[in-house]
């Protein structure tokens, strides 16, 4: 079957591989793997183009698509070894920009242990820029839902960083829980 | 008006008039914007690191080849 793709929606899809890779991430915290679903979904997008109508939100079909890629082969995977605190963090091993290394570093450790559904709520409306309804329909569920997985995503990285949610801080200033020698 | 109930019972607590109902919903929460936007810088840089990389070649190579397939 030809398949006529326009050079607009070749260039977007190439655009909205960085951050489905960095989707990818977040949800297995392996890159090699991340890279695995990232390709099972452009394979999957390019065989199911004529399903997608050119002008509606491209970058929110991809998201489903690896989400549902990611789920799925979970599913089948289940008996295998669960992570364990700490090991998926682990394997995200590039180096920090912008913020404190330590910083990054923590962030990085909290943000793996929070559970699944919290973790991809906050990173879809938090970090992917989607809005709290185009995050509810990339995981299938109701916007309430979305809201208050990032709520509680949000006040668990609080607690875990050793931040009070009542304390009021200088943004610049904040350096989490660093233990003392 | 709802408006002006907000604002009136955001000066009873002691907060500058003029602050939003926005600042009310997050001490609702209890949770202040200062670690809100914390926490959001974070998750976003976390996100960033790796959305800046370059595309890994194999990626790039496969949507050629979807493409070559397409025209054949």
């Amino acid at each position: 079957m030809r398949r006529k793709v326009s050079a607009a929606l070749r260039d977007s899809l190439v655009a909205e591989m960085s951050s489905l890779r960095a989707f990818g991430v977040s949800l297995c915290g392996d890159k090699e793997r991340a890279d695995d679903l990232v390709q099972e979904t452009l394979f999957k997008a390019w065989n199911h183009l004529d399903s997608f109508h050119e002008g509606t939100n491209l970058k929110a079909w991809l998201f489903t698509i690896l989400r549902n890629t990611y789920f799925s082969e979970r599913r089948k995977r289940r008996r295998e070894v669960e992570d364990t605190d700490g090991s998926y963090a682990a394997q995200l091993a590039t180096p920090p920009e912008q913020l404190g290394h330590m910083d990054m570093q923590d962030f990085r450790a909290v943000l793996a242990r929070l559970p699944d559904d919290q973790r991809e709520a906050l990173i879809l409306v938090g970090a992917a820029g989607f809005s709290y309804e185009e995050a509810a329909q990339i995981s299938v569920c109701p916007v309430g839902t979305i809201k208050s997985r990032v709520n509680r995503a949000r006040v668990r990285l609080a607690e875990m960083l050793g931040l009070a949610a009542d304390v009021d801080f200088a943004p610049a200033a904040v350096t989490p829980v660093i233990k003392s020698a | 008006m709802a408006t002006k109930t907000m604002d009136l019972s955001a000066e009873a607590r002691g907060a500058h008039p003029g602050e939003s109902a926005l600042h009310e919903r997050e001490m609702e929460d209890g949770f202040s914007a200062n670690l809100q936007a914390h926490i959001g810088r974070h998750v976003r840089a976390v996100f960033d690191e790796v959305a800046r990389e370059p595309v890994p070649e194999r990626l790039l190579r496969l949507l050629k080849d979807l493409e070559q397939s397409g025209d054949k």
